[in-house]
């Protein structure tokens, strides 16, 4: 009788599964702490800007990403992943800092851009490499049946910063929008909204919680149809 | 709780300083192997376990022909140093030296790869989608990222294609269970993780024939 027990003891022991520990996402405080400041140049991102990507360098350090964001760098129709092709270096090199240091959440990511597999010149050369890419044409769209509303949205508050075509700016760190897929628009704005993208500058929070789900909808359909920007002269601008 | 974070860190220092000299010596030494030089290595200790060519014909041991040599070479030298703890190669590697394993690798990649065995077609399939595409659902990334279309790999990510399904699957199992930790960037633990034993059953079939 007392051996029977401590046989399933020892079994269930035994039975734990040691699995590989995984490096898991540091946080560091974003929009929810006092004294938030978007976008602070220090530390890794500071050194990352000042370094030069290199176009070669960067597609072979980019494989790691692939899996995910795929060689064309489109990432996925559905909006798991977003589209990454003819990004702004400078964006792709913030939100990279972004995730590495914990300040916009997102772990399951991590493990492949971290420190520890990722290196910062790497860093500035996967971004130089994703600027330079040809934006694809097939990214996923909404409904299409209230792009008016979308329109008028985009013209009148988002145009300031994100370009009338919606081009972004690479100098002030905020993205091109045009061609990105919908659902990862409309993701990345809902949690804008809720204060779950804790990287977000406070004027986007501002901006999107004037809206409805309808009106961030149309929005975001509008901007997933915007054509993808001619670059005239592509990969370079940024880390320089 | 305290020892599992030590551990944690110990390991991120280690890898990282793995990878730094890893990729210090196999752009130096392992480049510079001669094939010749390991021959009658090859034929006398290798042999027995992964064939005269490197095409072994037993499922448990890996084929190595056609693996890049940086690959070959850095295991070889992780065996020695116990970063991939192995009974079977451990006491086998312990009388080698850098120079026989740069010539290793060497003639092992030179090897022509013999086509593998897909056993059953429809696991196959169901593993060339996780392939292909991973599972986005989980956040798992398709294999092909690293180890590209056709299973070829490069040289910071191994060739897995026509691999006997069984090494791939004990390999992959091990990365997942903490059992193997030499992997770049702990790339291959942070994939494993979050595959299931289908999963790793099915990608391992599909490997097989490619």
């Amino acid at each position: 009788m007392m051996r029977l027990p401590l046989l399933s003891l020892l079994l269930a022991v035994s039975a734990v599964p040691a699995f590989a520990e995984v490096p898991k996402q540091p946080r560091a405080p974003g929009i929810e702490s006092s004294g938030y400041v978007w976008n602070e140049q220090t530390g890794e991102k500071l050194e990352i800007l000042k370094l030069k990507g290199d176009a070669e360098r960067g597609r072979v350090a980019y494989e790691v990403c692939q899996g995910c964001h795929k060689p064309s760098g489109a990432g996925l129709p559905d909006g798991t992943y977003p589209q990454l092709a003819g990004q702004h270096a400078t964006v792709l090199i913030k939100q990279m800092t972004d995730i590495r240091d914990g300040s916009r959440d997102n772990p399951k990511m991590f493990p492949f851009a971290g420190k520890h597999i990722v290196s910062i010149q790497e860093i500035a050369d996967v971004a130089t490499y994703l600027e330079g890419l040809e934006v694809p044409k097939d990214n996923g769209k909404g409904a299409g049946t209230d792009l008016d509303r979308g329109k008028a949205i985009f013209r009148k508050e988002c145009a300031t910063c994100h370009g009338d075509k919606g081009q972004g700016n690479g100098q002030k760190f905020y993205p091109m929008v045009a061609a990105q897929h919908y659902l990862y628009m409309l993701r990345q704005m809902e949690q804008i909204k809720d204060g779950k993208r804790r990287n977000a500058h406070p004027k986007m929070v501002k901006v999107i919680r004037s809206h409805s789900e309808a009106e961030l909808q149309a929005l975001a359909d509008y901007m997933s149809r915007l054509p993808a920007p001619q670059r005239a002269k592509p990969a370079s601008k940024a880390a320089k | 709780m305290q020892g599992n974070l030590a551990g944690g860190n110990w390991k991120s220092v280690a890898a990282g300083a793995a990878l730094g000299l890893a990729s210090a010596l196999s752009f130096g030494q392992a480049a510079t192997g001669d094939p010749e030089k390991a021959k009658v290595l090859a034929a006398t200790n290798c042999v027995a376990c992964h064939g005269p060519d490197g095409n072994s014909t037993e499922p448990r041991y890996p084929k190595l022909a056609g693996l890049q040599r940086e690959y070959i070479y850095k295991q070889l030298n992780d065996f020695k140093a116990g970063k991939r703890p192995s009974e079977v190669m451990a006491p086998i590697v312990a009388v080698l030296n850098a120079e026989d394993f740069a010539n290793l690798a060497a003639f092992y990649s030179e090897q022509k790869p013999a086509p593998g065995v897909v056993k059953d077609p429809k696991l196959a399939e169901q593993g060339r989608k996780i392939y292909q595409e991973g599972k986005p659902e989980v956040g798992l990334p398709a294999c092909s990222g690293c180890h590209y279309d056709k299973g070829e790999g490069t040289s910071r990510f191994p060739r897995v294609a026509g691999q006997h399904a069984e090494y791939t699957y004990q390999q992959l199992k091990a990365f997942k269970d903490a059992k193997r930790e030499n992997d770049r960037g702990l790339a291959m633990q942070s994939v494993a993780i979050n595959m299931t034993d289908a999963d790793m059953r099915a990608v391992a079939e599909y490997l097989a024939g490619l």
